[in-house]
């Protein structure tokens, strides 16, 4: 009735037992008077029962219900596929010479089996870096997955190492998709599809370690615990690690790469702080920090094209219509609820409109040529450090247009400014030692 | 503090004066007011037959196709997207916790219908053991209710949800009487309670059952419509 191949690595829910010699554990396993899911490791409510007598569990409700009629069944992994030879690398690109050294690093990592993070600046090619790495554990016949909590990022990563890596069979795994599920050496899925997996990759890469929901969820973390095989590990990539990340960096608990310097070798642009004191009340009666008007009439004269980020969704047409009134007009707003949001940014990278408004989502993932970065209100708590150093590095990032400006217009000094300033100042220091230019 | 049990967003509470001064336990609320008003009440401008919402209170085509017996419904809310993701969630992913939404608008509903039995439409035994639960009776509270309905054993079908209208009308009578209908409904009023009224075909299919055990008055209401 089901392929073996299904199993190898998995859990999957089931009523009865399958033909095959697959091992079953119960979905939900009681402890005491509690319950734990076994799939994503959350305890249940009291609540949490049906009018039947049974236990469901709410949390990982979106990948089908489990209730304690379910039994979990497995086939240990056995990495039952063709092997590569030359782990099917056929990305014909050259890493520049920095590159060259971090991608050694991770390499070796990866042949000692030790946890990994590749702390690298945006806009450093942290993807090409793992290539050979990749490579070298495909040749091996481990089963590797590339994850992140984004879908936009594995989305925009699939097709990428499909090019890249044309002779290995890959399948790509996200909530909602409708594809099957495929048994492949390289597996490209949401941290949320981690949860149906049990002991079966020998190396999982984490895509943007600390963007939402995986730094805040115990959830997914425990799933990439838990699909990591015993002897597996891990390679974390991100451009602003969180504190407890650092913390374990300092204490010499996690292994680090450095990569202080964007591919084509120049600096971060440091964000310019100015304040706006009490921008919030003169947005009332639609009017915007004068310096903020200024700055951006002198954009639109000079065709600089600019992302202006702004706290809220409720904030987006407030301030639209105060630029309006200012006469700055062509921009439109973008935020994650927005149906449009695909079209929205597509024209902004086909230099059809001059300037977006837009909310944290654009943080990271996109890319546009030429571009000057504005914060308005960068003192409010949802722009947390890692958010501006990321929306800094919107900035440069192309080889052609490498600096640009990044201005913030706070209200007060607040310490998540200070210290994103920081980071981008220490990693910068970094750089210059290593040859960066501003 | 608590999360709202649909959108998983933290529930902001603000303790009155007054909820102090009273002195008695304060209800938890466990949904957020966005949540709450996400769905579309059907105002007094409705088809009399079905309850659908309309511009005028004439009967709608669809009601005056039907020949026969005439069934007066009453929906709670309108049949929108927003209510179809509410019953994908509920009853098709089979998230129990959720009826809590629906407790409070059906019970004020419930308050306005004038009956002597309420009789819940049943599901087969297949979704009782896999769902686990009848999505109907979960929205009643303390409501008391005859199952006086129960569904044919050899009643095997596609659920009507996934049916063309056409199908959905030529479906046969999928109910029987349960053995002590006809002493509960012998000369009552009786008010069958579904959840979305579509075609109004299982509606009708439980309301000639009903008659058949001797109800005086047979209406019914739905939740969606």
């Amino acid at each position: 009735m089901q392929n073996d191949e299904d199993f190898f690595g998995r859990q999957l829910p089931l009523r009865g037992a399958p033909t095959n010699g697959a091992v079953g554990q119960r979905a939900l396993r009681t402890v005491g008077d509690r319950r734990q899911c076994q799939r994503c490791g959350q305890w249940l409510a009291v609540t949490d029962r049906l009018a039947n007598g049974d236990w469901y569990c709410r949390q990982c409700l979106q990948l089908g219900r489990l209730t304690s009629q379910h039994e979990l069944y497995t086939i240990p992994e056995p990495n039952r596929f063709a092997r590569v030879k030359s782990g099917g690398l056929t990305w014909t690109g050259q890493l520049s010479a920095q590159q060259n050294v971090a991608a050694q690093a991770v390499l070796r990592h990866v042949k000692t089996r030790t946890d990994h993070l590749l702390w690298a600046v945006t806009g450093a090619g942290k993807t090409e870096i793992v290539y050979p790495a990749l490579a070298w554990a495909l040749a091996q016949g481990w089963r590797v997955a590339w994850t992140s909590p984004r879908v936009d990022v594995c989305l925009e990563l699939a097709p990428r190492l499909r090019q890249a890596f044309g002779g290995v069979a890959q399948a790509l795994l996200y909530g909602g998709q409708a594809d099957p599920y495929a048994y492949c050496p390289l597996t490209i899925c949401t941290t949320h599809q981690l949860l149906r997996f049990k002991a079966a990759f020998d190396l999982i890469v984490v895509d943007e370690v600390d963007a939402f929901p995986l730094a805040t969820s115990p959830m997914l973390q425990r799933a990439i615990a838990n699909a990591q095989k015993p002897k597996g590990c891990h390679l974390l990539l991100t451009a602003t690690p969180g504190n407890d990340l650092q913390q374990q960096v300092r204490r010499r608990q996690l292994a680090v790469t450095y990569v202080p310097l964007r591919y084509h070798g120049h600096l971060l642009p440091q964000i310019d702080l100015r304040l706006a004191w009490r921008w919030r009340e003169g947005l009332l009666r639609n009017r915007l920090p004068s310096t903020l008007i200024h700055q951006l009439r002198g954009y639109l004269t000079k065709h600089q094209r600019f992302l202006l980020f702004v706290p809220h969704v409720v904030d987006l047409p407030v301030i639209s219509q105060a630029l309006q009134l200012a006469g700055i007009q062509g921009g439109v707003t973008v935020h994650a609820a927005d149906p449009e949001r695909p079209a929205k940014v597509q024209a902004m990278r086909d230099e059809t409109i001059p300037f977006l408004i837009t909310t944290t989502i654009l943080e990271r993932g996109v890319t546009f040529p030429n571009i000057a970065v504005v914060i308005l209100g960068g003192d409010d708590p949802v722009f947390s450090t890692a958010a501006l150093v990321q929306i800094a590095g919107r900035v440069g990032r192309s080889a052609d247009f490498p600096s640009g400006q990044v201005t913030c217009y706070c209200h007060s000094h607040t310490k998540r400014v200070r210290l994103a300033r920081g980071m981008i100042a220490h990693l910068n220091l970094q750089g210059r030692r290593q040859g960066g230019r501003p | 503090m608590s999360a709202c049990i649909w959108c998983g967003r933290q529930l902001q509470t603000t303790l009155t004066l007054a909820q102090i001064w009273r002195f008695t336990p304060i209800a938890q609320a466990t949904v957020c007011d966005a949540c709450q008003h996400r769905f579309a009440a059907i105002t007094s401008q409705h088809c009399p037959a079905c309850g659908r919402q309309q511009m005028d209170e004439t009967v709608c085509l669809d009601c005056q196709r039907w020949s026969g017996i005439r069934l007066t419904n009453h929906a709670v809310y309108v049949y929108d997207a927003a209510m179809k993701t509410y019953m994908q969630q509920y009853k098709f992913q089979g998230d129990y916790a959720l009826r809590v939404l629906m407790q409070a608008p059906l019970a004020a509903a419930l308050q306005r219908e004038a009956y002597d039995v309420l009789v819940p439409i049943p599901v087969d035994q297949t979704t009782w053991r896999t769902r686990g639960f009848n999505q109907v009776t979960g929205w009643l509270r303390n409501q008391p209710f005859q199952q006086a309905l129960l569904v044919r054993a050899t009643h095997k079908e596609r659920p009507q949800s996934a049916k063309a209208r056409a199908d959905r009308l030529r479906t046969p009578q999928p109910f029987i009487l349960a053995p002590n209908a006809n002493q509960l409904l012998r000369g009552q009023r009786v008010l069958l309670l579904d959840d979305v009224y579509t075609t109004g075909r299982t509606l009708r299919h439980a309301a000639d059952q009903i008659y058949l055990g001797g109800a005086k008055a047979v209406t019914s209401l739905t939740l969606a419509r």
